[in-house]
């Protein structure tokens, strides 16, 4: 029996995958960490779909770009779970429908 | 003399009662007897230049049948142009022989008469601005100039009727007054458009002369033209169905009831008619949406009007009880022969009339004016009483105009009178009859009137302490009694006649023949208006030689209140405004407040907000929500870019 | 010369900022003195105004300064005959408008700076040839009438007041905004302008698209209208001039109302005629509504101020009339109307706030009798009011006499009765309810309801005798005003009535031609 060779769409597809997921993620779940995991998975997808370029186009670029993506992620959750810390002092609960004060 | 004298006279004549208005008005109102001298100085120089002019015209108008002076271009936008000149002929000589003469008899009385008022200096300003206006008129050469000083003499009509403002029943005769006649001016501006339009110009002399062509266009609009400018007369002379102004306008002080509704604004309309006089002719055409006019001449319809008016009036002074009230219905009756005698093509019987009304009717007011001086300003003439041998130059002055009044030989009512009805017999026999019943009816109420005010007892404190007027009061009405005499032997109607009927010939004879003249000429009317005066007289005197009340109330019963109360016009016209423009206004309102504003801009303000409330849902401020809105976005932008 | 017409208000304002707020006295002595000379200044420009000698254009006194080369703004400006009367006006009104002010006693220093702002913005605009600047120094009028009303207003209805008439006359600026860079981009892109001499030169040789024209004109017609308080959409006016305060309320009705009707005449009617005869017979029902629609409010009003509101909006309806005929007489007489109602309307909203501070309310039916306390005013007021049902002696008669004489020659067909009917009827209406004000207010009794009422002083006088001398002056001699204004409007006449056939005049009969043509020669002598 032999096995199809790994192309790029086959890791398209599963970078694509996990984006959905993560959308709906931050769509359709309720708390805030949930969320932001969720957050990080788009991010992930992301880096996945560009280190697939990268290696079927025989470009580094790619792989460079996923080193910044990969620092600016990591600040990004430094600040944000500072910020839900501080909210969830702040209000006492981590359930994004009872904050709702940004509305006019 | 330089060549321009009469024409530098004329403008001397008409700007002296302004400078003196004037200076009152900015300078001496602290000074009332200065104010007064400026006043009675200016309007006297009046008179003399007047005179003066009259004299020197004589000649010139044998050749020529009018002067002008030199003109001022007021307003000159394409073809409109307005100038400002006068013009100087028979008819405006003899108007400002009367302006000046009897308005300076008027002041110099006034004087006296309004001693006591605070308001003194007010009233001679007021009196100068009246003068000017009137004299603009008089002078004028064109309609617009016409009507600029036609509105001027309404609004200084106003003042003075209005002059003891603080009295709610004067300001509201005083408003009465101004916005009777603006109705009147409403055609009045219609008829001089339409004629410009159609003519094209505006004088006097430029119009006859494009009249002379005949142009065709003109056939059709005539006798509305005529019409719409007839609406003018009928405000300004109080003529049916704008005549409520006139009684109520006797709130004013007695000399203005003199000035303006017996000598001079109402005679306004009628000088304004026969100066118009060629503009009306034969023409009986009418737009299709008063076609059922057609045939009708305008003069036919203003002839009617004024035998009504005189009927209607002579009817309501028969049951007056206030001396002013009588004599202001005399004016309104003898207002409406001055018209009828215009709308049956006599323009100069209707000057004649004017002429010699101006001077009894003044002498009459003026009369009444001491009679209510000396009785403690008592106007009920059945408060009166016993009055000859208190006041006799009154009694005596009275009694001549009222003789001139009712038409009695040789006093000047008499041939004036006559000439009116010599006119009516010749071009209509319902109108002569009219006329003729008319006389009957001023013999009556005059009669009436002065046996009860003058003989008799007297009926009241007021009358038993009653004296006679200053001198300063008194030689103005013997001044007057003068013309009102005599004026029938000077030859007014020639005078006039020749300037308005420039191709008939003039017959005017020595002293014995124009004392007969109306018997030989017109038999028929000279002898019913003696008739109608004997009728009268015995009529009154058997009612009212011995009275103490009146015993027609009793005899007509429901007539004769319908006769005091004026019969109900002022009732039947404050109903009709309310229907018509308090509706109106009513209902413009509603729509301003509820529709335009309410409907339409707190209308728009609604639902902008509503609107407003209706997005702000999509503010959820849920983070979800906004989340997947974005999600949403970007997937339609993908789908529209990969398409 | 014109420039320090607009600039020394400009500069007055700039100097009052740094005044300090507790010199009351000095502030008031800077705004009076700069208005002064304003006003100075523009009555010897109108002296020396002479038709004859004009400039590129029929424009003297020009003043052009370059700005953006790119986008063709400069700042341009100029008189011709047509808005030399109008800022004579401008400037005496603000002059008097200055004068009342002395009824404001909190916050003056804001108070002075808008006024001067106000004033410099109203002359920049009637003086403006550059449709960038004369759209800008109308929002430098507008804006701070919104400011004053706010803050120094009166009534219950004060706030609902300043928003409704801000946001209307910013709404009705918005459309012209559209229409006046619509009309900006009909010219193509090389030779694109806001100079209004050049594009009058333009659409002379070029004559606009008439689709364009059919479109552009509406925008105007309704976006300048809504300035100037056009039935319909006239509600704005005596609601907001009931709650300004009297200097407020004296410029706004009497000068700035007239920068839509300015704009009409110089912009929508010369550059698109084929659109303005589409649209005129609208212009005349929308302008009889004015006449007779707010006569008959006025007539139920029963507070002076909105009585006068209302009669003013009335006014403008003879304004438009006189443009909707689209003959030299109309148009000539809509400016004189426009002068002498500016006159008028600051006129008599002076005198109504000098009523307010004595009798503390203007509410007829409690007023009474003040004739004989207040002598100066009431003889100002009767004149005021006489003057505004159209008595000759005053200049709205020669306004709205030609106006009248106008209409008839316009182009309204058998309607023609109808209309000049109705504009007439409209003055007798307004004389009903300005002799019932004079009777409710002056004459009658309840002098004795106002013990304190004080007749003005000789300082408090002086802006009513300006205003009267000059509504006067212009009543007596209309040509002083009429001559300057008869060659630049036969230049709009002539423009606007192009390529139609000319239709404003009435078809005459042969013999009437012939006099017609004899007249014509006869003027022409």
């Amino acid at each position: 029996m032999s096995l199809t060779p790994v192309g790029l769409e086959h890791y398209l597809v599963v970078s694509a995958a996990l984006f959905c997921l993560g959308v709906l993620g931050v769509i359709l779940r309720r708390n805030l960490i949930v969320m932001y995991m969720s957050l990080e998975l788009m991010l992930n997808a992301a880096n996945l779909a560009l280190v697939a370029f990268s290696r079927f186009n025989n470009d580094l670029n790619g792989q460079v770009m996923v080193f910044f993506i990969i620092t600016v992620a990591a600040a990004e959750v430094a600040v944000g779970l500072a910020l839900i810390v501080a909210l969830y002092r702040k209000r006492q609960t981590a359930h994004v429908e009872n904050l709702t004060t940004m509305k006019l | 003399m330089p060549e321009n004298f009469p024409q530098d006279l004329a403008w001397l004549i008409l700007l002296l009662p302004l400078v003196a208005a004037i200076a009152i008005t900015l300078f001496t109102r602290r000074f009332p007897r200065l104010s007064a001298q400026l006043s009675i100085t200016a309007v006297v120089l009046a008179f003399l230049a007047s005179f003066s002019l009259f004299l020197l015209m004589q000649e010139p108008l044998k050749i020529a049948s009018h002067a002008e002076a030199t003109a001022l271009s007021w307003l000159s936008i394409g073809d409109l142009k307005v100038e400002l000149g006068l013009r100087i002929d028979a008819l405006s000589l003899l108007m400002l022989l009367i302006v000046t003469g009897v308005g300076g008899a008027i002041h110099i009385y006034s004087a006296g008469y309004m001693k006591d008022d605070p308001g003194y200096a007010r009233y001679f300003a007021c009196l100068s601005l009246f003068t000017f206006s009137m004299l603009g008129i008089v002078l004028a050469n064109n309609l617009v100039m016409m009507f600029i000083f036609w509105e001027l003499v309404g609004v200084s009509s106003y003042l003075l009727i209005g002059f003891w403002f603080a009295k709610p029943s004067a300001a509201d005769a005083a408003k009465k007054a101004f916005l009777t006649n603006r109705l009147g001016d409403f055609g009045f501006i219609l008829g001089i458009i339409l004629v410009w339009a159609t003519l094209g110009s505006v004088g006097f002399d430029e119009l006859q002369m494009r009249l002379g062509k005949a142009p065709e266009a003109w056939a059709g609009v005539a006798a509305l033209a005529g019409l719409l400018i007839f609406c003018g007369a009928m405000g300004k002379s109080a003529q049916f169905p704008l005549h409520v102004w006139l009684p109520d306008a006797m709130e004013g002080p007695t000399p203005v009831s003199a000035l303006i509704h017996a000598a001079t604004m109402v005679a306004a309309g009628v000088y304004m008619l026969c100066r118009m006089f060629f503009l009306f002719g034969t023409h009986s055409v009418w737009p299709a949406s008063l076609g059922f006019l057609n045939g009708i001449t305008a003069l036919d319809l203003i002839a009617w009007i004024g035998g009504l008016t005189a009927l209607m009036a002579a009817l309501m002074a028969v049951q007056q009880n206030d001396i002013k009230r009588i004599l202001a219905y005399s004016t309104l009756s003898q207002l409406g022969y001055m018209v009828m005698a215009v709308g049956l093509s006599g323009p100069d019987a209707a000057m004649y009339h004017l002429a010699t009304h101006a001077f009894f009717k003044a002498l009459l007011f003026l009369g009444a004016g001491s009679v209510i001086y000396a009785c403690h300003h008592e106007q009920d003439i059945w408060r009166m009483g016993g009055l000859k041998k208190k006041m006799p130059v009154t009694y005596w002055t009275f009694l001549i105009g009222t003789l001139a009044l009712c038409g009695v030989p040789p006093f000047s009512g008499f041939y004036s009178k006559d000439e009116i009805l010599a006119v009516a017999s010749r071009h209509s026999v319902l109108l002569f009859i009219l006329a003729t019943a008319v006389a009957v009816l001023t013999t009556f109420y005059m009669f009436r009137l002065f046996f009860v005010a003058f003989l008799g007892k007297e009926r009241s404190e007021n009358a038993a302490h009653a004296h006679e007027s200053p001198k300063v009061m008194t030689w103005p009405l013997v001044v007057l009694a003068v013309p009102t005499i005599f004026a029938g032997f000077w030859g007014i109607q020639a005078f006039v006649g020749h300037a308005l009927h420039p191709q008939e010939a003039v017959h005017s004879g020595n002293f014995l023949e124009t004392l007969f003249a109306p018997f030989s000429h017109a038999p028929l009317a000279a002898l019913m208006g003696l008739g109608a005066v004997l009728f009268g007289f015995s009529a009154a005197s058997s009612l009212y030689a011995n009275t103490e009340k009146d015993p027609l109330p009793n005899m007509l019963g429901g007539l004769s209140r319908a006769m005091r109360d004026r019969f109900y016009f002022d009732e039947i016209y404050s109903g009709l405004i309310t229907i018509t423009h308090e509706a109106a206004s009513k209902l413009a309102n509603w729509l301003d407040r509820w529709v335009i504003a309410g409907l339409g801009v707190r209308g728009v303000h609604g639902s902008t907000e509503i609107l407003g409330r209706a997005l702000r849902l999509v503010q959820s401020g849920n983070l979800q929500t906004y989340a997947f809105l974005f999600v949403a976005g970007l997937v339609l932008v993908l789908l529209y870019a990969l398409n | 010369m014109l420039t320090s017409i607009i600039l020394i208000p400009f500069l007055a304002a700039l100097a009052i900022l740094f005044i300090p707020r507790n010199f009351r006295f000095v502030i008031r002595v800077v705004a009076l003195a700069a208005t002064l000379i304003t006003a100075l200044i523009a009555v010897k420009l109108f002296l020396g105004f002479d038709a004859a000698t004009a400039g590129a254009g029929g424009y003297k006194f020009i003043h052009k300064i370059p700005w953006v080369e790119s986008l063709g703004i400069n700042y341009f400006v100029g008189v011709d005959g047509i808005n030399i009367g109008l800022i004579l006006m401008g400037a005496l009104v603000a002059f008097a408008a200055t004068c009342v002010s002395w009824e404001i006693q909190t916050n003056e220093k804001l108070y002075y700076v808008l006024l001067m702002v106000m004033t410099g913005g109203i002359l920049g605009a009637f003086a403006s040839l550059d449709l960038f600047f004369f759209y800008a120094f109308h929002e430098f009028a507008l804006v701070p009438t919104f400011i004053m009303i706010g803050l120094w207003g009166r009534g219950e209805n004060k706030n609902y007041a300043t928003f409704n008439i801000t946001l209307y006359l910013s709404l009705g600026a918005l459309i012209a905004l559209f229409g006046l860079i619509a009309l900006y981009l009909q010219v193509p892109a090389p030779q694109r302008t806001f100079d209004i001499v050049a594009l009058t030169e333009y659409f002379k040789a070029n004559p606009m698209a008439v689709n364009a024209q059919h479109f552009i004109f509406p925008l105007l017609l309704f976006g300048f209208g809504i300035l100037v308080s056009l039935w319909p959409f006239h509600t704005w006016a005596p609601l907001g001039y009931g709650a300004a305060p009297t200097a407020t309320a004296m410029l706004h009705a009497g000068v700035l109302k007239k920068f839509g009707l300015y704009g009409l005449i110089r912009i929508a009617l010369p550059l698109m005629p084929s659109g303005a005869q589409h649209w005129l017979s609208v212009l005349a029902i929308l302008c009889l509504g004015n006449i007779l629609h707010c006569g008959w409010v006025a007539m139920r009003q029963r507070d002076l101020n909105q009585l006068i509101g209302n009669s003013s909006v009335a006014h403008m309806g003879f304004a438009f009339l006189g443009i909707a005929s689209l003959n030299l007489i109309g148009i000539t007489g809509t400016v004189l109307v426009m002068v002498a109602h500016g006159f008028l309307a600051a006129l008599t909203f002076g005198l109504s706030g000098y009523l307010r501070t004595q009798t503390h309310t203007l509410d007829m039916d409690k007023m009474g009798g003040l004739l004989k306390k207040l002598p100066f005013i009431g003889v100002a007021l009767i004149m005021a009011m006489m003057a505004g049902c159209g008595l000759p002696g005053f200049a709205n008669f020669a306004g709205e006499l030609s106006v009248l004489f106008g209409a008839w020659k316009g182009a309204f067909g058998h309607a023609q009765w109808f209309v000049v009917a109705a504009a007439w009827g409209g003055l007798v209406i307004g004389g009903i309810y300005m002799l019932r004000a004079i009777r409710d207010v002056l004459h009658g009794e309840g002098a004795e309801k106002f013990p304190d009422a004080k007749d003005a002083t000789l300082w408090r006088k002086a802006p009513f005798v300006v205003l009267l001398v000059a509504l006067l002056i212009f009543g007596v001699a209309p040509r002083l005003l009429s001559d300057k204004i008869k060659p630049a409007a036969e230049n709009i006449v002539k423009l606007s009535t192009a390529g139609a056939g000319g239709k404003s005049f009435e078809p005459l009969k042969v013999t009437e031609r012939k006099v017609a043509r004899a007249t014509q020669s006869g003027a022409a002598k």
